[in-house]
């Protein structure tokens, strides 16, 4: 199984970024700054400002990953899909639900809030602004390395008829019982198509071979790795 | 490519628990639909819901585990390299909303992956499972997964397990979004006006034909077909011309490799919202164009089980292909036009191999997958 890593974005700690335009992985402990509308898109959009941290920060990297790739454009829906693995999805944003919820008994509940008290919406977002018509999913998974929703994505590929997969993380810093110091906050994003890009390289290849990843021939131990091995690459 | 098949299915419901005590009572007209007192509904705009019966759970904890454990009893002992997927879309959102209630601090549990460990332990499972989040397809969309994995031939067996809640936190949203009926929900009548939410835990077993063969498992239906796509449209509302449903349908078709007339029978997510069943109309009538087959909804019944509706709906579709009959649509009593008449609020008789499920959600998701029937 294979696909060509064309595009990288992220909304990090160590910054906002597209892959083309940093030489560092981004993917670090730290404090993770919101994005603001102005920081994402030049075009006025009402939406973003409405929406809840953890949408923010998803689809300000899906959309840096997408301009990356040189496909943030587009005129016809195309069939790419999204997989985004996240430990604690929407959980704050479920806890801001709550705090409008509960002191006058539901009266005062946020049916705004309450949109995004799904852990996929963002994903809804990202879809309806770059027309992606693929499968959309958010998977919660306890796992260290951050590669599984590039395998779930390697495999989507192989056996459905999507033409790309946007694959990645998003988490927005742990609630205070949970955090540790090895939480890498934040959003990054990769671009996984079936084909090379035309009109730019692309980052190289990545392969799913016996549950493995390999890019450029060598095994992949976790994402940062693998992100600073495709920066490494492209430069 | 492997052939997939459902080999076991487990479901607790509003109809009690089994499939065999959902299947009559679905056939008999029944609704679990009722006035509730979980919570008090005293500010929300209904106070229906189709609550599960003897559901109870100690003070810190969640509903999910007496749900999980009544489902585990009927389900059996599984293969021991079984993987599996859960599908939900708010966990223990019970527990997490009596916790922030209380000003207590998080416990572990409110998190997914304590959840996915809590069932790989209570079904004996080794390997690693994950929570599929695509809101109310959630279950549909796990089913179209584990399929492709074993069709692939990375799995013999994967179960599926899909549980969701009538909790205060989800029903007050969708009071919050004017999207409850303030009645019993009335699927594809021409005068519904909202959903009435429901509560079920589900649990599927998707095996190979050969490793269901090789185990002595009874299989009750074929996986034929899948399909998922978004509507690229809306964040909370359905495209009206049904273009995410249409693609996922289409992918289903062609994956099952049948034309549309070789469907006998639709299981229509129908939650009784205005725009939702409007758009599964248009996109089944895209389909089928003037031969409609015979459709249905149990959310009349069941109301709305969000993450574990898909599962619940296959699960029901195993039947309805074994019997060749498909239950009525409780609340439809004046069906949409564009029904073509085939829709009804008493059960229906159908002919044929294939029966089509779709659920569709929040995020603009649609997933389909294909039943057909064992004996073809």
């Amino acid at each position: 199984m294979k696909g060509w890593i064309n595009g990288i974005g992220w909304v990090t700690p160590a910054g906002f970024g597209c892959g083309r335009e940093n030489t560092q992985q981004p993917l670090c402990n730290g404090t993770l700054e919101i994005p603001k509308r102005k920081q994402v898109f030049a075009k006025a959009d009402m939406r973003f400002g409405r929406l809840d941290e953890f949408s923010r920060v998803g689809l300000a990297a899906i959309a840096f990953c997408l301009r990356d790739a040189g496909t943030e454009e587009w005129d016809e829906k195309r069939s790419i899909g999204i997989v985004a693995a996240s430990r604690y999805g929407c959980l704050q944003t479920d806890l801001a639900y709550l705090d409008t919820l509960l002191p006058e008994q539901g009266k005062l509940a946020s049916p705004n809030l309450f949109a995004y008290t799904l852990a996929n919406s963002f994903l809804g977002e990202a879809a309806l602004r770059f027309g992606l018509t693929g499968n959309t999913l958010v998977f919660n998974h306890a796992e260290t390395t951050a590669l599984a929703p590039l395998c779930y994505a390697l495999e989507e590929l192989e056996w459905g008829g999507q033409q790309a997969i946007i694959a990645g993380i998003c988490d927005l810093p742990a609630p205070a019982e949970f955090s540790s110091e090895n939480e890498t906050p934040g959003s990054l994003f990769v671009l996984l198509s079936k084909k090379p890009p035309v009109g730019q390289s692309a980052y190289g290849a990545l392969e799913l071979r016996a549950g493995k990843l390999i890019f450029s021939g060598e095994p992949v131990t976790d994402l940062s790795a693998l992100i600073a091995a495709c920066l490494t690459a492209e430069k | 490519m492997m052939r997939v098949v459902i080999s076991r299915a487990a479901t607790v419901t509003a109809l009690g628990d089994g499939l065999d005590s959902l299947w009559d009572g679905l056939m008999a007209g029944q609704t679990g639909i009722a006035p509730f007192d979980r919570f008090s509904s005293d500010n929300y705009i209904s106070d229906y819901a189709a609550c599960i019966e003897n559901l109870a759970a100690p003070p810190g904890t969640s509903l999910l585990d007496p749900l999980l454990e009544r489902v585990a009893t009927q389900i059996g002992a599984l293969p021991a390299d079984c993987r599996f997927l859960v599908a939900s879309t708010k966990g223990e959102v019970d527990l997490l909303t009596q916790v922030r209630r209380e000003e207590q601090q998080l416990p572990d549990a409110v998190l997914f992956e304590a959840l996915i460990e809590k069932i790989a332990k209570r079904f004996s499972l080794k390997t690693t499972g994950y929570n599929i989040n695509a809101a109310c397809a959630s279950s549909t969309l796990a089913v179209a997964r584990a399929a492709a994995m074993i069709s692939a031939g990375v799995a013999d067996a994967v179960l599926v397990y899909a549980a969701d809640l009538v909790s205060e936190f989800v029903f007050s949203g969708f009071s919050a979004l004017q999207a409850l009926s303030d009645q019993p929900c009335r699927p594809f009548d021409s005068q519904r006006n909202g959903l009435t939410l429901g509560e079920a835990g589900v649990a599927l077993l998707l095996t190979s034909e050969k490793y269901a063969d090789q185990q002595n498992e009874k299989p009750l239906a074929v996986v034929a077909g899948w399909g998922v796509a978004n509507d690229a449209h809306h964040v909370t509302a359905p495209a009206r011309d049904g273009c995410g449903l249409i693609l996922a349908c289409q992918q289903a078709l062609e994956k099952a490799d049948i034309d549309p007339s070789a469907v006998a029978a639709i299981n229509a997510h129908g939650t009784g919202t205005i725009y939702n069943d409007a758009m599964e109309l248009t996109a089944f009538n895209k389909i089928f164009g003037d031969f409609l087959p015979p459709l249905h909804g149990v959310k009349g019944s069941l109301g709305h089980c969000l993450g574990a509706a898909g599962g619940v709906e296959i699960a029901v579709a195993c039947r309805a292909l074994q019997e060749q009959q498909i239950p009525g649509t409780i609340g439809c009593k004046n069906p949409e036009a564009a029904a073509q008449g085939q829709i009804s609020e008493s059960p229906q008789p159908i002919s044929g191999d294939y029966l089509l499920c779709s659920n569709s959600g929040f995020g603009g998701i649609n997933a389909t997958v294909i039943l057909q029937g064992v004996t073809s």
